[in-house]
């Protein structure tokens, strides 16, 4: 988990990331980051996933339970 | 599909490219999203400068511009065509085929084959696939390949997605029988079951232009584009190439008894610098056997991006030099090929402006 967050936090260029952080309110938050954020996850998860999905979470905790789910 | 041919090979290759350098920062207050966030985009994506037609120029003036070049250099004779193939998304009208307006134009003898095809970020591995079908005939000796596609018009100026990328330009490869018996390996695969995720919904008879396909909408994103726009689902086509691309080099390579090293060249498809990253990973293959600065440097012209790549590459050393290359397309159709071939010792391997 804790490995995910500070991925996630390379993608979206911030120091660190919690799961309460809601992802909206992330300064490099767009279509850019989400692409990012697909890539991520599948090089290093193995899971594809859609841009739709990436949305469909509000903040970093929800965006954990979707990858690692 | 896999496909082997012998007795082929690439004689020559012109890239003709607009005049028009249209600069990422130009086109960035168009765009819904802050400057900070949009240059990101460029950075990641390894956007700047891309070619851009100036209005009225159509796909077929880049290709009458190249071909007019190759005679007044004589670097080709007008009778020695024996088929013209306009490989384009952006021909002048539904009908007649844009490859006898061309011929037409010329005066080509009625004995040659012309033919347009359909196709966009593979045509120029689909347009050699053809070249290399009809140089089977006897009587088929030299086949001209147009790749075109002015599509910028296309796009709309409010889309992130889309316009920063997008690129006009045109390549002509002459493609010739050889007494060299040296294996060419092609590999081609269709899904249209994701025909859509890359798309120009208006305009064809399905649903003609109208007042309301005009109409420009917002998407999940934040870019705003109509109906008659280009219109690209990002997030599948990046799955669909990450997961598709590299199993098919794979299996080519294997098919052609060779290693990932083996390979002196992947001149590949330019969709963005991140993307052609992603997949030189994936196939193991160095940044630096795998050029990706097309994009940045002229934009993204659908099918004419490999030709283009392997011009401004490599550009006169080719005509001394030979290497054993791996081309490859893959984007609408849903469709993906790529070739195995040594291309070298051509007779010319320029880039002239129009």
């Amino acid at each position: 988990m804790e490995e995910l967050r500070s991925k996630l936090a390379e993608v979206l260029e911030e120091e660190t990331v919690n799961d309460i952080d809601v992802l909206e309110d992330f300064e490099y938050w767009d279509s850019l980051a989400i692409l990012g954020i697909i890539s991520m996850v599948s090089e290093n998860y193995k899971k594809t996933f859609k841009a739709a999905d990436i949305r469909a979470c509000k903040t970093v905790g929800d965006l954990c339970k979707l990858i690692l789910g | 599909m896999n496909l082997k041919f012998k007795n082929k090979r690439i004689a020559g290759i012109l890239t003709i490219l607009p005049k028009r350098v249209v600069t990422f920062e130009e086109e960035m207050g168009n765009y819904n999203f802050p400057e900070k966030k949009s240059l990101r985009l460029k950075k990641i994506m390894g956007y700047n400068t891309h070619r851009v037609a100036a209005e009225g120029q159509c796909s077929s003036d880049f290709c009458i511009q190249g071909l007019q070049y190759i005679f007044d250099n004589g670097l080709l004779l007008k009778n020695e065509i024996d088929a013209l193939l306009f490989v384009s998304q952006s021909p002048d009208y539904f009908m007649p085929p844009t490859s006898n307006l061309i011929q037409g134009h010329f005066g080509l003898k009625h004995d040659t084959i012309c033919m347009d095809i359909n196709q966009g970020c593979a045509g120029f591995e689909l347009g050699l696939m053809q070249a290399f079908m009809l140089l089977e005939q006897e009587s088929v000796n030299k086949v001209v390949l147009m790749n075109a596609d002015v599509l910028s018009p296309k796009v709309s100026i409010h889309d992130r997605n889309s316009k920063p990328l997008i690129g006009d330009a045109a390549a002509i490869t002459i493609v010739e029988k050889t007494d060299d018996p040296e294996d060419i390996h092609v590999a081609v695969k269709m899904d249209g079951t994701g025909a859509k995720a890359l798309i120009i919904p208006a305009g064809g008879f399905r649903m003609p232009c109208s007042e309301e396909t005009a109409i420009e909408h917002e998407d999940e994103a934040g870019n705003f584009r109509s109906l008659n726009n280009l219109v690209m689902q990002g997030d599948d086509v990046f799955n669909f190439v990450q997961r598709e691309v590299p199993p098919m080099i794979h299996e080519l390579l294997e098919r052609a008894g060779m290693t990932a090293d083996d390979i002196d060249w992947y001149m590949f498809h330019q969709p963005n610098k991140f993307m052609l990253n992603k997949l030189a990973d994936a196939i193991g293959v160095p940044y630096g056997k795998m050029p990706s600065n097309i994009v940045e440097n002229f934009g993204n012209a659908s099918g004419v991006t490999v030709p283009t790549c392997i011009s401004y590459n490599l550009g006169e050393k080719l005509e001394q030099e030979s290497y054993q290359m791996c081309l490859a397309g893959f984007g609408v159709g849903l469709t993906w090929a790529s070739i195995i071939m040594k291309v070298g010792n051509l007779s010319f391997n320029r880039i002239i402006e129009y």
